[in-house]
């Protein structure tokens, strides 16, 4: 089973406003966004099964991925 | 007046006269409320020239039309006044239930005025106001005597105070409220330690009378709703702004060092989840908050407990001092919430401190034995003091990175990392062309709360200089301080992501008067260009040069981390002025124009 990713608010335009894309194990983080063209730098915050990673983490089956961007900040 | 507490409250401090006039009904419509109604007492009341720590400065505290009410985050309050660290326009904006109980006691704004021949507070209850003797609490600590009071008045009172920085006159002094939340910047603590006013002691009990109680109800409900089913939700409330702590250390945006670099090799231990982890026992909010942000802090190390740490004092009080430990940077946030003092500003002076310390521009005679290399957590400890109290070192670097930098000369003024006199906050700005301009056009000097850019820069192009930018940041700065206006949170719509719109039928259902975000804006133009006049009447030499960044953003590319080669240059920083100037329609030396002035409806006033 593949992993799911959630990219949430303005992340969302990158990937034709979809709410869940499936993408393949054993790539890391950074590289699936490079994949899908979300620029890495907007995505301020990662979490894998609700626990926060960094992009480096290696994605295994099965994870669901929330991605966050900063939306106003400050 | 619906929406409104109804009333202006002046208390003469050097008569001891207390006055109560109707809220007027124009100043309602043309300035709104909040900081609306600080700029206008400001620019009308207070006479050109004022001395900020003088008899005739004004300490302006007001409520906007959606404080206290059903509204998320509805418990905003703004402190407006003539700034002793910058000596121009000041404003903060406190958090807390301080603004609610306001309305409830009928206040719009409280305006204190003169100084006090000894040091008092003041109490109010609905009706009943009284200046009352404090000379018994003069030198305690904010929240220990917060605590005191709460004990003494009870639960339903707010509270508001300074600590011993305000009374001894440190520039960047702020005033604390329910033990975590400051009016933080630009000296606000200053003004009110001058003016010998200790602590405001406040409860009010009348309702607030609402145009269309109805619509209120739906379109609240409709806010809150939006709110609680916004994704960032859970995390936000889980880390609240320290959600941005990693990010920014991965794009090269984490103050390290005194702003030489944008990225810290040993920031990981300073991460959100980190701080969660190791300290954090509870969230916090304030009045009517449904995404509580605040997080209160027990710090093992010290035995201690602190709402805190923010991003800003970690980037600040952290990173800034080479400082990694988490448990050190509440510690510190804690010294400077109990004496004082405003947490930005303490990391920038420290920091400028630090830097000077390891160029041998400051020795040790001069820090009286202090080894202030970065990343030295008992000398940061001690000068934190040293600072509140204005002894040694901490009597220079009390009055601000500006004017110690001034004094000390040898160079360290290319380093003092400030705009206007105000250290900037805690976004390093090397290869970020909106946030840059950002810090340089902000009103009250480098604070990142007016126009937070940032995002916009990574997604259009750090270095790119364009009109889209400048027209960004020119947006978010007439958008964005109108919740200061209106007396509620902006974190709902910053954090949160929910529609804006939401607000515009509340708004109307509280006042009466429908105004839409075309409408707001505009306010927000008026307010933004009558706080441009008033720099231009206040300071001698006000020109575009007042607008420029530290050098270090343009002549010293960080030499490490994610942005380390890369710098703005300073003909670009001069164009995104002149362009900045254009969309603004201001002058050349940055000052509105006629036409601006008419279109704006503050000719009358600029005359």
């Amino acid at each position: 089973m593949p992993a799911t990713l959630r990219p949430y608010g303005l992340l969302k335009e990158y990937v034709a406003q979809q709410s869940e894309v499936s993408v393949a194990s054993g790539r890391t983080i950074r590289e699936t966004l490079l994949e899908l063209g979300i620029p890495v730098d907007i995505v301020a915050l990662v979490t894998v099964n609700d626990v926060p990673q960094s992009k480096d983490y290696l994605l295994q089956d099965g994870d669901t991925v929330r991605l966050l961007a900063v939306i106003g900040g400050g | 007046m619906n929406g409104y507490g109804g009333n202006i409250l002046r208390v003469d401090l050097s008569t001891g006269k207390i006055t109560r006039q109707p809220t007027p009904a124009d100043m309602a419509k043309n300035y709104l409320g909040g900081r609306g109604f600080g700029a206008y007492f400001l620019f009308t009341e207070v006479p050109a020239k004022a001395d900020p720590l003088g008899l005739e400065n004004k300490l302006i505290i007001s409520s906007g039309p959606l404080s206290g009410l059903m509204v998320p985050g509805a418990g905003k309050c703004d402190f407006t006044t003539k700034s002793p660290l910058t000596g121009g326009y000041a404003s903060a904006s406190l958090g807390g239930h301080f603004t609610a109980e306001m309305k409830y006691a009928g206040i719009d704004s409280l305006i204190l005025e003169g100084i006090s021949p000894k040091p008092v507070y003041l109490f109010i209850d609905d009706e009943q106001v009284e200046l009352r003797d404090a000379s018994a609490m003069w030198g305690k600590g904010a929240i220990t005597l917060e605590k005191e009071l709460k004990e003494q008045f009870g639960e339903e009172f707010q509270i508001a105070v300074i600590g011993p920085g305000g009374e001894n006159g440190v520039a960047f002094a702020h005033i604390n409220h329910d033990f975590g939340r400051q009016a933080g910047r630009g000296g606000v603590g200053t003004v009110m330690g001058a003016k010998k006013v200790k602590a405001i002691v406040l409860r009010g009990t009348k309702q607030i009378p609402v145009a269309d109680v109805q619509l209120y109800r739906e379109s609240s409900m409709a806010l809150f709703k939006a709110c609680k089913e916004a994704d960032m939700l859970k995390e936000w409330q889980r880390y609240g702004t320290t959600i941005v702590t990693s990010w920014c250390d991965e794009v090269g945006a984490l103050p390290t060092r005194n702003f030489s670099a944008g990225s810290f090799e040993d920031g990981k231990t300073l991460y959100g989840p980190v701080m969660r982890e190791q300290i954090v026992i509870t969230d916090k909010g304030c009045f009517g908050c449904p995404s509580p942000c605040g997080k209160y802090s027990k710090v093992g190390r010290y035995k201690s407990h602190v709402e805190g740490p923010e991003y800003e004092t970690i980037g600040m009080l952290g990173s800034n001092l080479g400082i990694s430990d988490i448990q050190d940077v509440a510690q510190a946030n804690l010294l400077c919430d109990e004496l004082g003092i405003d947490t930005i500003s303490t990391g920038s002076v420290i920091g400028w401190a630090m830097e000077c310390y390891e160029k041998g521009i400051l020795t040790k005679e001069d820090t009286g034995g202090l080894e202030l290399k970065f990343g030295n957590v008992p000398a940061t400890f001690t000068l934190i003091e040293k600072i509140a109290r204005r002894e040694g070192l901490g009597k220079l670097l009390s009055q601000g990175v500006k004017k110690a930098a001034q004094q000390v000369g040898k160079g360290s003024e290319k380093f003092a990392i400030h705009v206007k006199g105000m250290e900037q906050s805690a976004y390093a700005t090397h290869y970020a062309t909106a946030m840059l301009l950002a810090y340089m056009t902000c009103d009250v000097g480098a604070h990142h709360n007016r126009a937070w850019a940032i995002t916009y820069d990574l997604q259009v192009g750090r270095e790119r200089v364009a009109e889209d930018k400048v027209a960004r940041v020119i947006w978010l700065q007439n958008f964005r301080p109108m919740f200061d206006v209106l007396g509620a949170c902006r974190l709902q719509w910053v954090e949160l992501g929910i529609d804006r719109n939401l607000y515009v039928p509340v708004l109307e259902a509280i006042t009466g008067v429908h105004r839409t975000w075309e409408d707001l804006e505009k306010i927000g133009e008026r307010i933004w260009n009558l706080n441009r006049l008033y720099w231009k009447r206040e300071i001698e030499d006000f020109d575009r040069s007042w607008d420029l960044p530290s050098p270090r953003f343009y002549q010293e590319p960080p030499k490490t981390g994610v942005t380390a080669g890369k710098i703005t240059n300073y003909e670009d920083v001069q164009t995104l002025l002149d362009m900045y100037y254009e969309q603004r329609g201001w002058s050349h030396e940055g000052l509105p124009t006629n036409d601006t002035l008419a279109r704006l409806d503050l000719a009358a006033l600029a005359n």
